[in-house]
């Protein structure tokens, strides 16, 4: 395997912490939010992050395959927890400690609850407003109801913390920059 | 799981017996409990566990919105909160009350800015597994535990009520799907059934009350009320007395002279009407279910206090179960052991008489010795197989005991000796050793305090090891190995027999001498039998049982060929 190449677009809209770990061929979109301690790895092919995602603390995002890792709009990354999906929609939640292996694709509204294993042996598309709570990781679908508040919660929250990380955190900008 | 040490409470022995059961015997078991589930009760100088402390409860309230019900209330309340908590019926998460969704444009971005308070209907929702109450067509008009939502909580303690909509500003009309529940009529017929015989019967019943049969001494006037309460009469069954059987008949005939014959609301045969529609409507719906995620779990279901749906997509919210604090009293002289502080929100404790604060702590293990380093070797941990090897006369062990008092106490460990001769003999320090004081941890300035503890400070004979260092240099396994502040280690050996299978595990009688405020007790040691004075009225000396499992017993062939 040839080294890693490190190459990071960050949007100047974008709120990443001095301390984050990046690897790899990294773009963050614009208004996105990175908090201190999270982990961008993209091992072999490129990560694309679009916009309006937070990402908390020791979040680890992995890409394992050659194809770019596509992260849409506006999802949740809660604490400590790890996702390898080839591609995720937008509007997602991944909740604190919960682990998404890179056999599982998220399309849109998805919910993985905390601490949620998300591990099939083969390939696997999450449909839209898939939810897995509990321990045993059950699913159910979301009838969609709430979703409008939600998604304005969400953005209130990016909204809040692009205001309020700077104030306590160096960020990282782009290379060129 | 061991190693491990348990301590003794002589509750369940009989006739004071101080000396428990011998290990060997499962019952044992129930005699022996951890150091920290233990009370001491300071007035009869003993060991309490929760077996023989009587509880009482001193208050409920609700776990989610930390109400603190009167006890009045409960009853009335069905024992659940009448607030605004729900548990979710899918995922048992708590519920939160939430504003419906305003129009969107088609994308999740709604038309105009959202403002805190919301729009109604207002519904319950659940954060974790987004179930949310419109689909079992609960909705209400207002967001707060206005009278709506307690019109809810009654719908929802009588949850089968075919319904798919309901109009919560219609009280009457919810009132009447309430009245109409045929479980809910049954048993308000049945009560008012029998609400005249439980009246004459409690006065009757007061007026001869059975004198106390417990055989203690000091039965609390709690455990009278409640043992007096268990042999009252209940009418129409006559109480079993086998001398007397005449009289029993003629109570029957009285009783039947009395009471009324009862007929329930529905004949027998249609009890299909009932609830979710009886068994033949739950086995038709398992004969057309096509996967099992249409079928409510047990765990779905066995929290709710009436009879519910089998169906997945019919569960509905539950008010949150109530909790209790409860407080614990000695059996023997009623002094409160544990109590807690009344208020909800509180987790401290007015009375608190841990065990764990009178008695050292003991606890076990096992040095790196040479089977366990091969068992670690080759990737087994020693935990699961054993250490102990038969036909080795050194299986070592540690013992280590930490003193929680003020004062420097002295020790003194008697293992019982199990008397049969291919079984495995115990060698631990028999002399007295001593424990450093319990000091809090910003009372150690310097390292000074950390070792020089006096040995001979409470004016006793010290214990040594049995052997420091024997003539070849060996290092010793049996004596205090190791003191630091209020902890000292001491080591011990097991000689399996060869020919010994099965635990390790035996009694231990373990007495320590401590310094005590206190003036010396009068003349009542039959009361207090593990009491003794010792030497000087401030010394006293306390003794309790444990049980030490140091694991199952190896053959040496078996670990070697692991
Ligand atoms: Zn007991
Ligand atoms: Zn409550
Ligand atoms: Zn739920
Ligand atoms: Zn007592």
């Amino acid at each position: 395997m040839p080294p890693i190449r490190d190459k990071f677009a960050i949007h100047s809209k974008a709120v990443v912490c001095q301390d984050v770990d990046l690897k790899g061929d990294i773009t963050i979109g614009p208004g996105t939010v990175v908090h201190p301690k999270a982990a961008i790895f993209a091992l072999v092919g490129p990560i694309v992050i679009g916009a309006g995602c937070i990402i908390e603390e020791a979040v680890i995002i992995v890409n394992r395959r050659k194809d770019i890792m596509r992260i849409g709009d506006n999802n949740l990354f809660e604490i400590g927890c790890r996702v390898e999906c080839p591609s995720i929609g937008d509007f997602n939640t991944i909740s604190t400690r919960a682990r998404v292996h890179n056999t599982v694709r998220m399309t849109n509204h998805c919910v993985v609850g905390a601490q949620c294993l998300v591990v099939p042996a083969e390939d696997e598309t999450l449909g839209e407003y898939t939810c897995i709570y509990g321990p045993a990781a059950d699913r159910r679908i979301w009838s969609g109801r709430g979703q409008v508040q939600e998604a304005d919660l969400r953005m209130k929250h990016a909204e809040y913390l692009r205001e309020m990380l700077p104030k306590f955190n160096r960020l990282r900008r782009s290379d060129g920059t | 799981m061991w190693p491990n040490i348990q301590y003794y409470c002589p509750c369940l022995s009989s006739a004071n017996a101080l000396t428990p059961p011998p290990p060997i015997l499962a019952s044992s078991s129930a005699s022996f409990h951890s150091l920290h589930n233990l009370y001491f009760c300071e007035e009869c100088d003993a060991v309490r566990c929760n077996r023989c402390v009587s509880v009482e409860v001193s208050g409920y309230y609700c776990p989610n919105c930390l109400f603190e019900v009167p006890s009045a209330s409960v009853r009335a309340e069905k024992n659940r909160c009448a607030r605004n908590c729900f548990s979710c019926p899918i995922c048992r998460a708590t519920l939160s009350v939430v504003a419906s969704d305003p129009p969107d444009d088609g994308t999740g971005r709604p038309i105009t800015p959202l403002n805190n308070v919301g729009e109604g209907p207002y519904l319950l929702y659940c954060n974790y597994c987004r179930w949310d109450s419109t689909e079992v067509g609960i909705t209400f008009e207002k967001p707060t535990g206005l009278a709506g939502t307690r019109w809810l909580v009654h719908f929802v303690s009588n949850a089968y009520i075919r319904v798919v909509a309901i109009d919560l500003s219609s009280t009457a009309q919810l009132q009447k799907y309430e009245d109409s529940a045929p479980e809910s009529l049954e048993f308000e017929r049945l009560k008012e059934h029998f609400e005249p015989f439980l009246r004459t019967s409690s006065l009757s019943s007061s007026t001869h009350l059975l004198p106390p049969t417990s055989h203690h001494l000091h039965t609390s006037s709690a455990t009278a009320a409640a043992s007096a309460a268990l042999s009252r009469d209940i009418p129409g069954i006559s109480k079993y007395n086998p001398l007397s059987r005449s009289r029993s008949g003629r109570d029957r005939t009285a009783n039947k002279d009395e009471m009324a014959e009862y007929k329930s609301r529905v004949e027998v045969g249609l009890f299909g009407q009932l609830g979710s529609g009886g068994d033949d409507a739950d086995v038709e719906l398992l004969r057309c279910t096509e996967t099992v995620g249409e079928i409510a779990k047990l765990e779905q279901r066995w929290g709710n206090s009436w009879i519910t749906s089998l169906r997945m997509s019919e569960l509905r919210p539950l008010r949150i179960p109530l909790h209790s604090k409860v407080s614990k009293r000695c059996p023997a002289c009623r002094h409160i052991l544990i109590k807690p502080e009344q208020k909800a929100q509180s987790v401290r404790y007015k009375i608190k008489l841990a065990a764990a604060n009178y008695l050292p702590a003991l606890s076990v293990g096992f040095p790196q010795t040479q089977a366990a380093k091969r068992a670690l070797g080759k990737g087994v941990e020693p935990r699961n197989v054993g250490v102990m090897l038969a036909g080795i006369t050194n299986n070592t062990f540690r013992v280590a005991l930490t003193n929680p008092l003020y004062d420097p106490i002295q020790v003194r460990l008697s293992p019982q000796r199990v008397t049969d001769g291919r079984g495995f003999q115990v060698s631990l320090p028999l002399t007295p050793f001593s424990i450093g004081a319990f000091a809090e941890a910003w009372e150690y300035d310097d390292d000074e305090d950390m070792f020089g503890v006096e040995d001979d400070e409470l004016g006793l004979e010290v214990g040594r090891g049995s052997r420091d260092k024997d003539a070849r240099g060996r290092t010793k396994n049996v004596g205090v190995l190791e003191r630091r502040a209020n902890v000292t280690v001491v080591g011990g050996e097991v000689n399996v027999h060869r020919s010994y299978r099965g635990q390790v595990k035996f009694n231990m009688l373990v007495s320590y001498t401590y310094r005590s405020d206190d003036p010396l007790p009068s003349e009542d040691g039959a009361g207090t039998p593990s009491r003794a004075v010792v030497k000087t009225p401030e010394v006293k000396t306390f003794s309790f049982y444990t049980v030490v499992d140091l694991g199952p017993v190896l053959s040496k062939d078996d670990s070697e060929s692991r």
